[in-house]
């Protein structure tokens, strides 16, 4: 399998070459176009029950669709934000992804759904989280361009830009600065995560937009 | 005439150089800046030839302005920037009497010789392409600018090609395509969030943009304040 | 569009992501500030603080307000330690840097994004010119010495006018105030006499500036967004 992502950071997206007998494993919708060679399935995203506590709590759909070939072809995957694209390849180790993150994997990796904890849930990440995990490329997005930060003591990240972490990286939530600060800054609440571990972070968020966007309209 | 794109693909906008009697024809509020030695006119024909009110109200089904403008540079060395109103990328294709039919409301500039007329794609595809209803179709010879939302990229089709609805920007006239399921089942396809897509066969160039503006819409919209 | 990587009269910072979703990282050496606009921080090291308060005055304060800006701004201080500060707007767009040479710079509403010490920040009234111009009547007003940032949607074009250049006014983000400005509508309108285009053609008022200096252009208007985000909005007695 050959991938590549373009045109990132704004309107990144997958172009995937497939050999003869690969398949590839994408979210609902993913797909832009394809090669006539290429056939779709689709089926429960990992399990009727799995994929029934992702849909509600891991804000992922029902169903995920495999891409296959037998003569070789190439597809086209995307997602419904503008924003960028990332793509980490897995040897046994784990990752977690927020929820919505995930775009697109290798048959090999395992996906499965993680307690995030409270503290996740008050920083406005979700209780709950995207575990990645087995051999294998995984691409994930986000809304902005994706930053990384190799975090070794602490680090302060606003609620809405964190987009992916490794196992070893915990969350806590505190204040941006004193009580009034806080509250006027604009900033709130933030996650304060502590390492050691690779942090994956989106150069806007959700919230910012709509902010943005909600005091221009009536 | 000189162009240069910049920005891609979300921000794109294109240069153009003009020199003194050289013009441009452009979608209404495309223009975001230029010199001062550049004049503009409004019609709803096109550039010293056919067109008028039917032409003019055919554009207007096609998802396009009544109205063209046309910007005449009347000294040498005039420079405009044009952009289209959403995010999204610019491309140039030029035309050597050929004709390429393009999504509606993604026609952003052309040449003057180029002629910007509808074309009817049926009910099937009119209903079910996630496109406009009507195409805007440009024949002729010279050099026309097309805009999408999302980065555009470029297929060769040879045989057969499937599209997801509402990712086609423009098609060679060489090419054809028909509403069809994504998977081998119709409820699969739909389960699988992919229900209908556009079959193209024949050979020729066709352009399609990475993003699809309702999937953000869904997204986004629900978030804001309601209307 | 390239990162940037420059310094500002004592702050190294950073410009990346550009230009659909630019981000600034300043690195901050102790004892060190940088204010900005509310709700911009993406992210930061635990050595900075971050204080909330109004800066330069009643006056001054509410010159901004009618720029549209907000009433606080944040200040950053590497209190225990050098550390980074990463601002993002919340606008999807681009960003860019100005140093202020004790000269005036003018910037569209909400156009602000981050300044350093030295700098003044207030609103300026714009006269009929802003009752014209569609984009509000007060612009917002950078003096001093010391270095600013800004942002826009979409990215952002930098035009040097050498004698005169024309504008649209809804992409107008910031100008040199060496240049002189006034709205109108299209030459050619006026010589044909051809109102059709001031009503039609879309091209309706533009910014007509003269002189010598800089402008900053943003490659998208914010309305067309908003009209087509506009069918996707939820409706209210739902």
């Amino acid at each position: 399998m050959e991938a590549e992502i373009r045109d990132k950071p704004s309107f990144a997206h997958i172009h995937v070459q497939l050999n003869p007998g690969e398949s590839i494993i994408a979210e609902s919708d993913a797909m832009a176009s394809m090669s006539s060679d290429i056939q779709m399935s689709t089926r429960w995203n990992g399990g009727f029950f799995q994929a029934v506590l992702r849909r509600i709590f891991g804000g992922e759909s029902l169903f995920v669709n495999e891409f296959t070939t037998s003569t070789g072809g190439s597809i086209v995957i995307t997602q419904p934000l503008p924003g960028d694209m990332e793509c980490i390849e897995l040897d046994g180790n784990t990752m977690y992804l927020q929820p919505g993150a995930y775009i697109a994997c290798e048959p090999t990796v395992n996906l499965g759904l993680g307690w995030a904890g409270f503290a996740s849930f008050i920083g406005g990440e979700g209780l709950f989280r995207l575990k990645v995990s087995g051999k294998g490329k995984v691409w994930f997005g986000a809304y902005g361009g994706i930053f990384e930060r190799e975090i070794t003591d602490e680090y302060i990240v606003d609620t809405g830009h964190l987009v992916g972490y490794e196992p070893t990286i915990s969350l806590k939530v505190g204040m941006s600065g004193g009580i009034f600060s806080s509250f006027f800054s604009g900033e709130g609440l933030v996650m304060r995560i502590k390492g050691p571990g690779k942090i994956y972070l989106q150069s806007r968020s959700i919230g910012g937009l709509t902010a943005w966007v909600n005091a221009r309209i009536y | 005439m000189r162009h240069e794109i910049m920005a891609r693909p979300a921000a794109t906008v294109l240069k153009v150089n003009l020199d003194q009697g050289e013009s441009l024809t452009c979608e209404v509020g495309a223009m975001i800046a230029m010199s001062s030695g550049i004049t503009v006119e409004t019609t709803s024909r096109q550039r010293g030839g056919s067109g008028g009110i039917m032409k003019g109200l055919k554009r207007m089904f096609s998802g396009e302005s009544f109205f063209l403008n046309h910007f005449t540079a009347q000294q040498p060395n005039q420079t405009i920037y044009l952009g289209p109103s959403l995010m999204g990328d610019v491309m140039s294709h030029p035309l050597d009497s050929a004709t390429l039919i393009v999504q509606g409301s993604s026609w952003l500039a052309s040449d003057p010789g180029i002629v910007i007329d509808t074309s009817w794609q049926g009910f099937g595809k009119a209903l079910f392409s996630g496109e406009s209803m009507f195409w805007v179709k440009c024949s002729g010879t010279g050099n026309l600018f097309v805009n999408s939302f999302g980065a555009i990229y470029e297929v060769d089709v040879n045989g057969h090609y499937t599209v997801d609805t509402g990712h086609i920007v423009a098609f060679e006239d060489s090419l054809t395509f028909k509403i069809g399921k994504a998977g081998q089942s119709l409820i699969g396809s739909f389960l699988g969030g992919e229900g209908l897509v556009c079959k193209f066969e024949g050979q020729g160039k066709l352009f399609c943009q990475s993003h699809n503006p309702p999937s953000f819409g869904k997204l986004l919209g629900p978030k804001l304040r309601p209307r | 569009m390239a990162t940037v990587e420059s310094m500002t009269s004592d702050v190294p910072f950073e410009i990346t992501q550009r230009p659909d979703f630019a981000l600034l990282t300043v690195q901050l050496e102790q004892g060190q500030k940088i204010y900005s606009e509310p709700s911009v921080m993406a992210s930061m090291s635990p050595t900075i603080l971050m204080k909330a308060g109004m800066k330069g005055g009643f006056k001054k304060t509410l010159g901004r307000m009618l720029g549209g800006e907000s009433l606080i701004i944040n200040t950053f201080t590497a209190q225990d330690g050098p550390g980074e500060v990463v601002f993002a707007p919340g606008t999807p767009g681009d960003l860019v840097h100005y140093h202020l040479d004790n000269n005036t710079l003018y910037m569209q509403r909400g156009a602000f994004l981050s300044y350093t010490d030295g700098v003044d920040l207030t609103g300026k009234w714009q006269g009929a010119k802003g009752f014209f111009s569609g984009e509000g009547l007060v612009l917002l007003k950078a003096s001093g010495n010391g270095d600013i940032f800004f942002n826009s949607y979409g990215a952002i074009l930098e035009i040097d006018v050498t004698n005169e250049y024309i504008v649209d006014t809804s992409y107008i983000v910031a100008f040199e105030d060496t240049l002189d400005y006034r709205v109108t509508i299209l030459e050619g309108m006026k010589l044909g006499g051809k109102l059709k285009s001031f009503f039609f053609g879309g091209e309706g008022l533009v910014c007509k500036f003269s002189g010598q200096g800089k402008i900053w252009i943003q490659t998208r208007a914010v309305n067309p967004f908003l009209s087509w985000v506009y069918p996707f909005r939820p409706t209210k007695n739902n």
